[in-house]
């Protein structure tokens, strides 16, 4: 089976509760992530699961998120029907970014962009990991969207797209459409 | 929860309460809010600056000329129905020590009765517990009101304050008084030595833990001055070093002067302590 629902956010550590300020850094990532795990969730339905994809840092993410809906974070299975995956783009965009400045930034992150809305899944398993780590961009759950989940019969929406610490997020979503003939 | 008059504030809320003087001779402003458009101006202030409490006061706490009944009130009444029609969300304390003044302000709209001397009139708290309003039980060493301390000793002298603040709110609850509306205060340099306020200061924890809510006020005093050796209009960083040390005990209301530098410090400690999340954090967190 294909997943029918597919989202990626990033894994700012901001969105952990545990790290929570008076006032919130990053409120509309935040209301764009709650969104499409609502989304998920709902896409998911009672039965379903959310698989995961995400590197070990961000599993606690993953749990805080899927707990609002009282899902925990289970084996995955062969083709969850709903997946969710945290990833980012480059965190070197600005002086400030945490990996200071880097020139190659904004063209690694183009790239990946593209890949991602198209969707490109051959483009998305391949992604450049080398440059990546120079550039500090966590792509390995993308790199497994593109490997085994993401098909071109799914339809990105790109709900949330910026850099506001010099950290470039995406929150994306896939539809799958089922091809004329199937 | 703290309930002081009509307003109600959480169990963990820090409150700031600024000092509003009417009078020609305080000993930090020095009659600079004597008249009243000054005041007025004065609260405006400090309300902007995020003063939850202003503390309105006619009469000097030093010795000096004596001011009566009636010209206490001529002095604070008639300012504080002006500011409860001006800010409507703002507490009102009113600093007075006389049972006549306290029903006179709490009819004007009052919402605490700041005794600073420490129930010297025994009929303040049946003028509280006639309007509901809050009350502030502070501990003086039984000294008369406007005396300076001279060659007074305690055995031990937070247990004193404890002792009579917490009998002093006892008998305030038992007057009438709401018991969410009360508050002890150690009252440093009142009745006190430098070596007793530094001492109320170091054990102030002891006063925290009774369960009453304290109030301190620190702003400026002589135990400040003399421990820097420092005289009034340069006693802000030693008042807020003391203010540092009474926010870690968990002290919960601040009679101050300087109202953001105090918000600030007593924010920062409580931050420290785990008492109150930082207001922004995304350091490493992106």
């Amino acid at each position: 089976m294909t997943a029918r629902r597919v989202a990626l956010i990033p894994g700012a550590f901001a969105l952990r509760a545990e790290y929570a300020g008076l006032e919130d850094p990053i409120p509309e990532l935040r209301a764009a992530v709650h969104e499409v795990v609502d989304w998920l969730d709902e896409g998911a339905g009672s039965d379903g699961e959310i698989g995961v994809y995400c590197t070990g840092q961000q599993h606690g993410l993953a749990s805080e998120l899927l707990a609002r809906h009282r899902r925990p974070v289970g084996t995955r299975e062969e083709t969850p029907i709903a997946v969710l995956a945290i990833a980012n783009g480059t965190a070197c965009r600005t002086e400030k970014a945490p990996g200071f400045f880097d020139p190659r930034a904004a063209d690694f992150d183009a790239h990946l962009a593209s890949a991602l809305v198209l969707p490109d899944p051959t483009a998305l398993a391949n992604v450049d990991e080398v440059l990546a780590q120079e550039l500090l961009a966590d792509v390995e759950a993308i790199r497994s969207l593109g490997g085994e989940v993401l098909t071109a019969h799914h339809r990105a929406t790109v709900r949330y797209s910026d850099d506001p610490y010099g950290v470039q997020y995406w929150v994306v979503t896939w539809e799958w459409e089922m091809p004329d003939g199937a | 929860m703290l309930r002081l008059g009509r307003h109600e504030f959480a169990d963990h809320a820090t409150l700031m309460m600024a000092i509003v003087n009417r009078t020609p001779d305080s000993f930090y402003d020095k009659g600079a809010t004597w008249a009243e458009d000054k005041a007025f101006d004065r609260v405006a202030q400090v309300v902007d600056e995020g003063a939850e409490i202003v503390d309105i006061g006619g009469i000097k706490a030093a010795p000096g000329v004596e001011i009566g009944i009636d010209e206490e009130i001529s002095r604070v009444a008639g300012f504080v129905a002006r500011v409860r029609a001006a800010h409507p969300g703002l507490v009102i304390s009113v600093d007075t020590w006389r049972a006549e003044v306290g029903r006179v302000v709490c009819a004007e709209g009052a919402d605490v009765l700041n005794d600073a001397w420490g129930g010297a009139d025994p009929a303040l708290v049946d003028a509280a517990a006639e309007f509901g309003a809050g009350l502030i039980c502070t501990h003086t060493g039984g000294v008369t009101p406007r005396t300076r301390p001279y060659r007074i000793e305690y055995d031990d002298v937070v247990a004193a304050a404890i002792a009579d603040t917490t009998s002093y709110a006892e008998r305030a609850v038992a007057a009438g008084v709401p018991r969410e509306g009360i508050v002890i205060d150690p009252a440093h340099d009142f009745g006190k030595n430098t070596f007793h306020s530094l001492e109320l200061t170091r054990r102030l924890g002891e006063m925290t833990a009774t369960g009453w809510p304290v109030l301190v006020s620190l702003s400026n005093k002589d135990f400040v001055g003399e421990s820097l050796d420092l005289p009034v209009g340069e006693r802000l960083t030693g008042t807020l070093a003391a203010t540092a040390v009474c926010a870690l005990a968990g002290a919960r209301i601040y009679r101050v002067h300087e109202v953001t530098e105090t918000r600030q410090v007593v924010d920062m400690v409580n931050t420290i302590a785990g008492r109150r999340l930082p207001q922004r954090a995304i350091r490493g967190l992106q």
